[in-house]
């Protein structure tokens, strides 16, 4: 399945009473099923325009498509909904809520998404699995969860197997497309490479668009595609 | 939704139940308050029942009711034999019970009367009184006690005890040289006559030296031509017919041989209540604020929470969640905690009038029952759930802003 999952036009953005714009991008598209590492420092808007294709802030239209869909003119509630059918999103820390288990947390990502449920619904009928808790326990398996690490409150995991939860949950049900903001800054990098790896091949059985954006020029190698934000924003980094 | 919110509420578990607490306490404060309220009143209204009309020497009505019905106060003027002769002989009149009040048996008054009291008098709902044990006085030193007094004077039939001239405690003036012996002990009423002793007209007559020699219990009626006192305080007229009371209530103010008053025990009964009602909706009133006071504990807590609870949001923003969602969910937590909170406060106030009930009574003379919840009351508890859920508004609103300026991006 090929196609466009992001596409960026001439996007320009600026903070309500800012004085200039923030970023500025003429073209920039990301193919579905694409791996790519997005590099920039702190501050070069990198956490910005992931909000804007996560659809938490609006672009002005016909500026950014995600899946399609003109962000600049859906409503508040569709972006939300869109977020939470198609799009997974990793933190680079504190992605859980610590109070429910690491399968809760998973479950959780079905919350807020009929077509998240739907699609875990037609993968029951295809495999032999025999409930959504069941699926969730498995791709936590997948990802390198112990059975007993399964149950416990997720303030008790180490915070690589937090990262790990956080990634089964952006891909349980299925999404298009994962959004990962720094999630290895917090890990060594023993964690950080096997992170990566399982990240990997979650996304490619599911055919998952993957943009992985770190300050970290050293995980470059994994990818196939890797890209400097600074390259992509016209407005230079020095008057900012 | 309601999951998510308890799983939160349950991470923050002190607070909450702090929370849960204050609202707890502050219902059973305010169900209690109105059941004291109502009941009291209640008690208060069935004191008297089934008597058209309190006679006495002339006087202001409550003092007459007072000092007749609940042996509150004394009164100074007495009528005499004659006219309490003379009001049998009006027409109409059903049945009489003479009551002459002014002595004591330690904090306990004493009534002296005849044993038209125990056939006539009612309480309540037109309810007779009835014997514990033993039966009505039959000679002129036998008494009958109210179930108080047996129980807290350990005192039982064929027991002896003197009575004391004048009201209230010490008096230098004892009736020592003759003793009663109790007769009969009453059942409960829930009203003042458990806290008073009843002794026959005649019994009063000797003690005070007005009649001498042992008298007959025949004394008390009027085929006798010395009468066992001379004096009443006052007398309960019971009528054929209700209507007639208004007129012979006209007639006995204007009696010409004596200045009487006549007043009907409902009509007083709601005259008093209402100069009461300036306390007790002094004590609604305090109820209502520590009420609101709880409900403000719960505001502060939600709201204090919203801080440490921004990365929470900010992971539910990640998965799908809306700021309407956000924003139910607060609303939610309100709810419950202002649900589990008015459900405790229940479960306490109920608690307490199980176990505390019988104390209650002994100490202050206060009745509770633990009745259903009255319409008054269930609309207080929704009262206190409708004020919550808008309350909650407040911090919801908060949250939503917070979801909204906050996006994705959590603040430490």
């Amino acid at each position: 399945m090929t196609g466009t999952c992001i596409e960026l036009k001439n996007l320009e953005f600026q903070w309500p009473g800012a004085t200039r714009p923030l970023l500025s991008i003429p073209q920039f598209t990301v193919q579905q099923g694409e791996r790519l590492l997005l590099r920039g420092a702190s501050g070069s808007g990198k956490s910005t325009l992931l909000s804007l294709i996560a659809g938490i802030h609006t672009p002005k239209a016909h500026q950014l498509q995600v899946l399609g869909h003109d962000m600049g003119q859906l409503s508040q509630r569709q972006r939300d909904n869109l977020r939470a059918n198609e799009i997974g999103y990793i933190f680079q820390q504190f992605n859980l809520l610590p109070y429910l288990s690491a399968q809760a947390n998973v479950l959780l990502a079905e919350h807020f998404s009929t077509a998240r449920r739907q699609r875990i619904e037609q993968s029951l009928r295809a495999s032999k699995l025999s409930s959504h808790k069941e699926q969730a326990r498995q791709l936590l398996l997948q990802l390198g969860l112990s059975d007993s690490d399964i149950t416990r409150p997720a303030h008790q995991l180490s915070v690589g197997q937090q990262q790990r939860v956080a990634a089964a949950r952006a891909l349980f049900g299925a999404p298009a497309l994962i959004i990962a903001d720094e999630p290895t800054s917090a890990l060594d990098s023993e964690h950080r490479d096997s992170f990566i790896q399982v990240l990997f091949a979650a996304c490619q059985q599911h055919n998952t668009t993957l943009l992985f954006v770190t300050h970290d020029a050293s995980l470059a190698h994994h990818f196939e595609r890797s890209i400097e934000l600074t390259e992509l924003n016209q407005v230079s980094q020095e008057s900012l | 939704m309601i999951r998510l919110a308890l799983a939160s509420l349950f991470n923050r578990k002190a607070s909450a139940w702090l929370t849960i607490l204050a609202i707890a306490v502050s219902t059973l404060l305010l169900l209690g308050v109105e059941r004291v309220r109502h009941q009291t009143q209640e008690n208060f209204a069935n004191t008297i029942s089934g008597t058209d009309l309190i006679v006495g020497a002339r006087t202001g009505s409550t003092q007459l009711l007072l000092s007749s019905v609940f042996h509150i106060g004394t009164l100074n003027n007495t009528l005499s034999w004659q006219s309490y002769e003379h009001l049998q002989s009006l027409r109409g009149v059903a049945w009489h019970i003479p009551l002459a009040l002014g002595d004591s048996y330690g904090e306990f008054p004493v009534v002296a009367t005849t044993t038209d009291f125990f056939q006539y008098f009612q309480y309540a709902d037109k309810q007779q009184l009835r014997f514990n044990e033993g039966a009505a006085f039959s000679h002129a030193d036998t008494a009958v006690l109210g179930v108080e007094v047996a129980k807290r004077r350990q005192l039982g039939v064929n027991d002896q005890f003197t009575i004391a001239h004048g009201s209230g405690g010490i008096s230098f003036s004892d009736h020592d040289a003759h003793p009663f012996v109790v007769s009969g002990v009453l059942q409960r009423t829930g009203t003042p006559v458990d806290q008073a002793v009843y002794i026959p007209l005649s019994g009063l007559g000797i003690v005070h030296g007005e009649v001498h020699g042992e008298v007959s219990i025949a004394a008390d009626h009027h085929d006798y031509h010395e009468p066992p006192v001379y004096t009443l305080s006052a007398v309960l007229l019971g009528l054929n017919s209700r209507p007639l009371a208004l007129r012979m209530q006209r007639d006995i103010n204007t009696y010409q041989d004596e200045p009487l008053s006549a007043i009907m025990p409902g009509l007083a009964l709601t005259e008093l209540w209402r100069t009461l009602s300036l306390f007790e909706k002094a004590l609604f009133a305090v109820s209502i604020l520590v009420v609101a006071t709880g409900l403000l504990g719960m505001l502060t807590a939600l709201l204090s929470s919203l801080r440490e609870r921004r990365r929470e949001m900010a992971v539910l923003r990640a998965i799908g969640a809306g700021p309407a969602t956000i924003f139910s969910l607060l609303v939610s937590e309100a709810l419950i905690l202002a649900i589990i909170g008015v459900s405790l406060g229940v479960a306490a106030l109920y608690t307490v009038l199980g176990l505390g009930s019988d104390w209650l009574l002994t100490n202050t003379g206060i009745l509770l029952r633990a009745t259903p919840l009255t319409g008054t009351e269930w609309s207080f508890l929704a009262a206190i759930i409708a004020a919550a859920f808008v309350l909650s508004f407040i911090p919801a609103w908060r949250a939503y802003r917070n979801a909204l300026a906050d996006g994705l991006t959590i603040r430490l």
